[in-house]
């Protein structure tokens, strides 16, 4: 088909003349762009005055579940300045000069790293010197050598008004590292923006953050405003309301002074947190409010480690509170029945090793009940040698142990709960008995974080719920149902009362309220026995669990159950506002879990 | 026909269109002059995009000499199978793909990104050449078929969604339909149909960003801080070039970060700030010089699938440029496509060498054709 051959190249040849005829009428563009506007835009160009300001949004507030405020905004001023009005080593002398003059102490060198840190584009503002008082900042720019190019910007500051008392809960705002600006790269964030560090105000970032404002301003060649072309206003973030009491949280604070270790309170049905006390603790506000390096670290340094969250970051062997977690498992098993007993003569032995009991001259003929009310190890030795270290761990992941409790705080530990697998593979060495008879008390290779201890209570005494721990509703999750016999845990939980009622944790009783629980000494190989008690209250009809968790406090029961027995019967006589009204009505009836949910979500 | 060869022989490299292949290169060269350039400053990476971009540029004269030993006939003869694996491949992109800036196109392999939507050009141009040669556009439905086999891959990459590929795909087919001698009526009439349901697409089709982009090349000062600022800092970087320009590595609306993504969709306009009038006319030169010479190794050919094709290859290129630096001066809206040759991206400039290899593949077909006819004679 020649014809179509020739219409072919016709087309080609049409095609070529557009596309050559397009480039010219670009080459026009250009010539008007370049050559008949050249002169415009060069003066444009070296007048580039377009600036941007950045207004930080105020950081949504969070409150405790009454509504007092444990993290707020106060307002304070800042001086901005542009990159270009900062670039010469005479203009930041001629700055720093007079800000020393008034009282603040600012080197060159420092206003050089401010300046290089926050350097974005010429046009974008900075942040030069923050955190002034009105009366600071209105001295400052009344003085005559103040830069004109400079001006005063109001921001909030983020403070702590319980500070150390919730420091580990709330954690703190600072400065975006350089690392976190790579990381968050496409969030939003630019150099000078603050960012949650640690605690609610790291995990709820995303909610509190808000949404920066920005203006766009014309200025004359001194920098002044000309005029403003452009502007969106920054939007607020969202209030947070947390399930902690800062009434129980103080009193657990008090409790807890004197120790080192952890102290939690938690709804037994909902997992909702209403205490988190770990000590030793940090004050959060300085933190928030940018600290020197030294100060930093001293208190990052700190061999006691403030800035740990014993109760979740915190890994401890159980100890005698593995007990009540064993008797669930072997009944489950039915390893054991509530009429099983065994002969505790003060040790055991198996393959030519002595395992003693607590009390050397042992309890005689032991059955479930009462294996848990004197703590009794034998009895417990024999149970875990029954059930087998398989059957036991299987139970330990059933009960979620050596995972995060998913609790909506950053850095929570997992904890440990290792089999002969994991030992195999660390050690190269096999499962003996003897590890397994460990085991069986909460010693070895078995680690858990006090919240996690809490969590297994918790569903001991909520009749076999797994409830995932929170702070805040946002973290609500339905509790997972274990199904375990009704039956069989009604024994767990009265071999618990008894512990109290006339056992090794009496000390937790004589608050006034009925408490079931477990005390627990934990061997430690660095130094004086861990003292642990975790306990739930009323017994009857549990609405709280909580745990203590002392760091060489020796023993549990004397040390560990009276700080338990005084914080629930606090909680259960302090009860606020709506929860008073739903909690225990004149002839002690409980509201149902599931209103309890529905309240949650509120 | 003779059967094409696999080796490369030293008369294929010889009879290479080396007019062309010398315009390519010295675009490419310019590219990275500007790339290093932009990228120096206050993100102080030039120096690594510029070596990125040059050992991109090794990888795609290996392409480029895979394309000439493979042949364009052997190419052209599994069009359809490439077109199948490309239409597959463009659909799976947006399950591998992880989600950057909102579109999900790239594929990461291997520490580079790959870009299936640049590939699909070259399959489409193949698939059209072939198609199109086959069943030419003469009939309404011929027409109809032709546009067909662009709707999938624009569908497709839609769904990415990569909008501006999408254009180039669409102006590809037109392009294709037009060297292979549709009506004209046809063709404005698909063009005037187009241009009425444009309000519709503007007002449904698309997203707010892109809404913005179109009233903004109305009036940038609409948005000044957003869509708006790209286009006025653009053409001043352009206009304050002058004529001669400001020199190499003087721009300072590039440097001072005045310029979003200097490197990529704003490198004309680095080009433009640094080369001035005098840069911008020498560039357009080497553009026209490229597309006089594949078009003419079209003309050349006697095969009507060859011919078809480098309308196709032209077309792209010169879309591109034209939007690309349209764009830079305000002419055209911003769509974020990137200028031929000078982007700094490594699948857009693999994929320009393979279609490049396509065209040269078909002007050494020829001049040995030319060869065997002038000794016979």
């Amino acid at each position: 088909m020649p014809e179509i051959r020739d219409l072919l190249d016709n087309r080609l040849k049409v095609l070529l003349s557009c596309l050559l005829g397009s480039l010219l009428l670009l080459l026009a563009g250009l010539y008007y762009c370049q050559i008949y506007q050249g002169d415009k835009y060069v003066r444009l160009a070296y007048n580039n005055r377009l600036r941007l300001i950045r207004f930080t949004a105020p950081r949504g507030e969070i409150f405790d579940r009454n509504g007092v405020p444990l993290a707020v905004n106060e307002t304070t001023f800042s001086i901005m300045g542009y990159p270009l009005d900062l670039n010469t080593p005479e203009k930041l002398a001629k700055f720093s000069e007079v800000l020393v003059r008034h009282g603040i102490p600012m080197t060159i060198p420092q206003l050089e790293r401010i300046v290089k840190q926050q350097r974005q584009a010429p046009y974008r503002v900075m942040r030069l010197v923050p955190n002034l008082t009105m009366p600071q900042m209105a001295d400052l720019v009344a003085d005559t050598d103040f830069p004109r190019e400079l001006f005063p910007l109001s921001v909030w500051r983020r403070t702590y008004p319980a500070g150390a008392m919730a420091a580990n809960v709330l954690g703190y705002v600072a400065e975006i590292s350089e690392e976190e600006l790579k990381a968050n790269a496409e969030n939003g964030y630019l150099g000078g923006d603050l960012i949650g560090k640690a605690g609610i105000e790291r995990s709820y970032e995303e909610r509190l953050r808000g949404e920066a404002g920005e203006e766009a301003i014309e200025v004359d060649a001194r920098g002044r405003r000309v005029r403003t072309l452009d502007s969106y206003s920054a939007t607020k973030g969202e209030d947070l309301r947390l399930t902690l009491d800062m009434g129980f949280q103080k009193r657990a604070g008090e409790l807890l002074k004197d120790y080192r270790g952890a102290l939690v309170a938690m709804d037994v049905r909902t997992g909702a947190i209403l205490a988190l006390a770990s000590s030793p603790t940090y004050d959060n506000n300085p933190l928030a409010w940018g600290v020197s390096g030294q100060e930093w670290n001293r208190i990052a340094g700190d061999p006691a480690r403030p800035m740990m969250d014993r109760a979740i970051s915190g890994i401890y062997p159980p100890a005698s509170t593995f007990k009540a977690f064993m008797s669930v498992a072997a009944l489950e098993e039915d390893v054991i029945s509530s009429s099983t007993s065994f002969f505790c003569g003060g040790a055991l032995r198996v393959a030519n090793r002595s395992f003693r009991c607590w009390k050397h001259s042992g309890h005689g003929a032991e059955n479930v009940l009462s294996a848990l009310q004197h703590s009794c190890d034998v009895f417990f030795y024999q149970v875990g040698l029954k059930m087998g270290i398989d059957r036991l761990i299987k139970w330990g992941r059933k009960f979620q142990l050596g995972e995060p409790t998913g609790v909506d705080l950053p850095g929570e530990q997992p904890g440990i709960i290792a089999g002969p697998e994991w030992k195999r593979k660390r050690f190269r060495q096999s499962w003996y008995q003897g590890d397994t008879v460990n085991y069986s008390i909460g010693q070895g290779y078995v680690l858990m974080t006090p919240l996690q201890i809490a969590r297994v209570y918790a569903a001991i005494a909520n009749g076999g719920k797994l409830v995932t721990p929170h702070l805040c509703v946002l973290n609500y999750r339905e509790p997972e149902d274990l199904h375990l016999t009704p039956e069989k845990l009604a024994l767990v939980q009265r071999g618990l009362e008894y512990v109290v009622s006339r056992g090794t944790g009496a000390r937790a009783g004589r608050f006034g309220v009925a408490v079931a629980g477990k005390t627990g000494t934990a061997q430690n190989a660095h130094g004086a026995d861990h003292a642990l008690f975790v306990g739930y209250a009323p017994a009857e009809a549990p609405q709280y669990v909580s745990v203590a968790v002392i760091e060489g406090g020796k023993h549990g029961s004397s040390v560990a159950s009276p700080l338990v027995g005084e914080l629930l019967a606090h909680m259960l006589s302090h009860s606020a506002g709506e929860d008073q009204e739903k909690m225990v009505t004149e002839d002690g009836n409980i509201t149902k879990p599931d209103e309890d949910v529905s309240k949650a979500h509120r | 026909m003779e059967a094409p060869r696999i080796s490369f022989f030293k008369e294929d490299v010889a009879s290479l269109d080396r007019l062309m292949a010398g315009c390519v290169l010295a675009l490419v060269l310019w590219g990275i002059f500007c790339i290093y350039s932009a990228g120096a400053g206050s993100l102080g990476q030039g120096g690594d995009l510029a070596f990125r971009q040059t050992l991109w540029m090794l990888l795609s004269c290996l392409a480029l000499a895979a394309v000439l030993a493979a042949g364009h006939n052997r190419l052209l003869d599994a069009a359809y199978l490439i077109y199948g694996l490309t239409l597959l491949l463009l659909l799976f992109t947006p399950l591998l793909a992880p989600r950057v800036k909102g579109a999900q196109s790239w594929i990461p392999i291997a520490g580079f990104r790959f870009q299936p939507s640049e590939f699909a050009k070259i399959s489409l141009i193949l698939m059209m050449s072939k198609f199109l040669s086959r069943y030419p556009p003469l009939t309404f439905k011929a027409f109809l078929a032709g546009l067909g086999v662009m709707a999938v891959p624009v569908l497709l990459v839609l769904l990415q969604p990569d909008a501006g590929s999408a254009l180039v795909y669409v102006v590809i087919a037109l392009g294709m339909l037009l060297a292979a001698g549709a009506p004209l009526r046809y063709l404005f009439g698909i063009i005037g149909t187009g241009a009425a349901l444009l309000p519709f697409v503007i007002l449904f089709g698309l997203k707010e960003y892109q809404r913005m982009r179109l009233l903004v090349f109305i009036d940038p000062m609409r948005d000044p801080l957003g869509a708006g600022y790209n286009v006025i800092q653009s053409r001043i970087a352009v206009g304050s070039g002058g004529f001669w320009g400001k020199g190499f590595m003087m721009g300072m609306q590039s440097k001072l970060r005045f310029l979003p993504e200097p490197h990529t969709d704003f490198i004309f306009s680095v080009c433009s700030e640094e080369f001035g009038f005098i840069g911008d006319g020498l560039l357009l030169i080497l553009f026209a010089i490229l597309f006089c010479r594949i078009i003419g190794a079209g003309a050349r050919s006697r095969d009507r699938r060859c011919k078809i094709l480098t309308a196709g290859v032209a077309v792209w290129i010169w879309f591109q440029m034209f939007e690309s630096v349209g764009m830079s001066i305000g002419l055209m809206p911003v769509t974020g496509l990137p200028l031929p040759f000078l982007s700094y991206g490594g699948s857009a400039l693999l994929s320009l060498f393979i279609a490049l290899g396509l065209v040269e593949s078909i002007y050494i077909e020829n001049s040995k054709f030319r060869s065997v006819v002038h000794v016979l004679s």
